[in-house]
């Protein structure tokens, strides 16, 4: 497939170290040095992926041979069994799908409305803008723990616990912001000129938005929803205290379930499951990276 | 600002994100602010008790302040990881020619999966019954009297438990500094070579200022990030044994939904988000103070 191309299409200064380094140093001798930040590399990277190498191996072992087994070694026979048990245990199907429906509920959410925030303050501009803008920087500072004991109260008032809403909405709440800044600073690159030409033309600012702003934002949609995706994916404070119900539990919720269903721990088939649940992330993951990486790099590195 | 702009189109743009974040966001902070004020159990009569929650929180309970101390460690062991691992990595990575794409890839990828699926993985990785890999490996290496029962061993159970955090968003905060490392201008850094300076003074003197704005924005996300750190403590250990993996998040959590105590609850969580402003300012004033110097 073609590369999702940088989701900030301004010129990127960071992009790659300049190739043209002095003839002598083109092809510099194995120093010290380079070899040894290869190997501290290396180490930390092994740090970082054999846990979940583990994982993935681990889940392919038989009881016996975790129970016994050296935990390093390959397994000497490799099973699917943890996973048919994995599936006939849990609620894997119905967590995937309950995840799926938050993720693309908020999602939509944050697109939708972070662009928009957005267009109001960075391209159509007013008078209290910096005072919007401070308030949704709170957003990004207050660790989301604040929200939890209010909202309880307030879902149980309105009769809102239990259901997709109650999680979708505080997700979408606190991605917000961020969301909004990443918006704003891509909206910054949009020549004035476009805008002046299409106002001279008559176009007011809601066509502006729906035929110049949101195509031309297309790129930092995927960033913000991949961004975004990783954490709603992921959520386990507001599943675990706005759901109770074993129907409407999302992956997180459904993982943690699963040793108290089974009594003891059924650690292979536990693993199994981790594995099926990361998987589309994962896989989402590695595809779109390219993407991702160069959105937060370009963000981040604005200071 | 667009010329033909209506003041009308402007509150069409800002009114529905306005609306969810005030309902999800600002509203719920006002009223946590609010009910630190009362003490409520959910259900019967919210009684006002004026500033005695917070009389109580900072004067006459242990568990609150052990629950400080604890996030104090537990952030410090957080951020050397994930600051002083993320530097080291990006700075190395940068004198490297090829698999960089590789190796970003590889090492975000543990930001991808969720808290829950790192409690249970880092569970097993500490085991000692089956074996795990820290004491197989310790064992390994000829440290077999260090092998222990980490997270049910109260001198260690607090590092376990930060450890994960720390692991899974050291990836997050190395791409950030390394896209920073490398906009440092070439020609400075000849120059700087040119005049002899070492690797270790080139990296003092001249890439380690360069980046100081980002290094600030990533000290402040990844302090803020390690303050609210809630699900891996909460889903490995929740909190135990005793009170020795405990924070202030988990504290809150219990207090909230097992003691059902709304009102000390409140009290907790707005003592959190002063502590994260402080936090912020703090690193703010002393990077400010270091640069004026």
């Amino acid at each position: 497939m073609t590369a999702p191309a940088a989701p900030v299409t301004r010129p990127m200064t960071v992009s790659a170290p300049p190739p043209s380094q002095p003839p002598s140093r083109r092809r510099p001798k194995p120093s010290l040095h380079g070899t040894l930040s290869k190997v501290i590399i290396a180490l930390i990277v092994i740090v970082q992926v054999y846990p979940l190498a583990w994982l993935f191996i681990t889940s392919l072992r038989t009881e016996h041979d975790f129970a016994t087994g050296d935990p390093f070694a390959l397994p000497k026979a490799i099973t699917f069994e943890n996973y048919a048990r994995a599936f006939e245990t849990g609620n894997l199907g119905m967590n995937i799908l309950n995840s799926f429906i938050v993720t693309m509920g908020a999602n939509v959410l944050i697109v939708l409305l972070g662009m928009m925030a957005a267009y109001a303050l960075q391209v159509l501009g007013f008078r209290f803008s910096k005072f919007v803008r401070g308030l949704f920087l709170i957003g990004i500072i207050v660790p989301v723990q604040i929200a939890l004991v209010p909202l309880f109260i307030d879902y149980a008032t309105i009769n809102l616990l239990d259901t997709y809403q109650s999680m979708i909405i505080p997700l979408a709440g606190f991605a917000l912001p961020m969301s909004i800044y990443l918006f704003c600073s891509f909206f910054e690159y949009i020549p004035r000129e476009t805008y002046e030409a299409a106002s001279l033309d008559g176009a007011g600012p809601y066509r502006i938005f729906g035929l110049i702003t949101l195509p031309l934002s297309l790129n930092t949609v995927v960033t913000v929803v991949l961004v975004n995706s990783i954490f709603i994916w992921n959520d386990f404070i507001f599943a675990n205290t706005f759901v109770l119900s074993e129907g409407l539990k999302t992956i997180p919720l459904g993982l943690q379930n699963y040793i108290g269903a089974m009594g003891k721990t059924d650690w292979t088939a536990t693993f199994a499951a981790v594995c099926v649940t990361i998987t589309p992330l994962l896989l989402v993951f590695l595809v779109l990276n390219k993407a991702m990486i160069q959105g937060l790099e370009s963000g981040a590195t604005k200071g | 600002m667009l010329p033909n702009r209506s003041r009308l189109s402007v509150l069409v743009f800002l009114l529905p994100p306005l609306l969810l974040y005030g309902v999800a966001v600002l509203f719920p902070i006002m009223q946590s602010l609010f009910l630190s004020f009362f003490s409520w159990n959910g259900i019967s009569d919210m009684e006002f008790v004026g500033l005695a929650n917070y009389v109580r929180m900072l004067t006459a309970d242990d568990i609150f302040w052990r629950s400080f101390f604890n996030a104090l460690g537990y952030l410090a062991i957080c951020l050397v990881l994930q600051l002083g691992g993320a530097l080291v990595v990006a700075s190395l990575l940068t004198s490297m020619r090829r698999g960089r794409d590789l190796i970003k890839t590889l090492y975000l990828l543990p930001a991808v999966i969720s808290t829950v699926a790192i409690a249970f993985l880092f569970v097993r990785i500490y085991s000692i019954e089956p074996v795990g890999l820290l004491n197989q490996l310790l064992h390994w290496i000829g440290l077999g009297a260090l092998e222990r029962p980490w997270l049910s061993d109260i001198n260690t159970v607090l590092a376990a438990v930060s450890a994960p955090e720390g692991w899974r968003f050291t990836g997050l905060y190395m791409l950030i500094l390394y896209a920073a490392l490398l906009s440092v201008p070439q020609e400075l850094e000849e120059a700087a070579r040119l005049d002899g300076a070492s690797r270790w003074q080139l990296f003092t003197k001249i890439r380690f200022p360069h980046i100081m704005p980002v290094w600030i924005t990533t000290t402040i996300m990844a302090t803020t990030y390690g303050l609210r750190g809630f699900d891996i403590p909460y889903l490995m250990t929740n909190g135990g044994p005793g009170q020795s993996s405990e924070l202030l998040t988990t504290y809150m959590y219990k207090t909230a939904f097992t003691s059902t105590d709304f009102g000390y609850a409140s009290t907790i969580a707005v003592f959190i988000v002063v502590e994260c402003l402080v936090a912020v300012g703090l690193i703010l004033f002393m990077l400010k103070r270091k640069a004026d110097a």
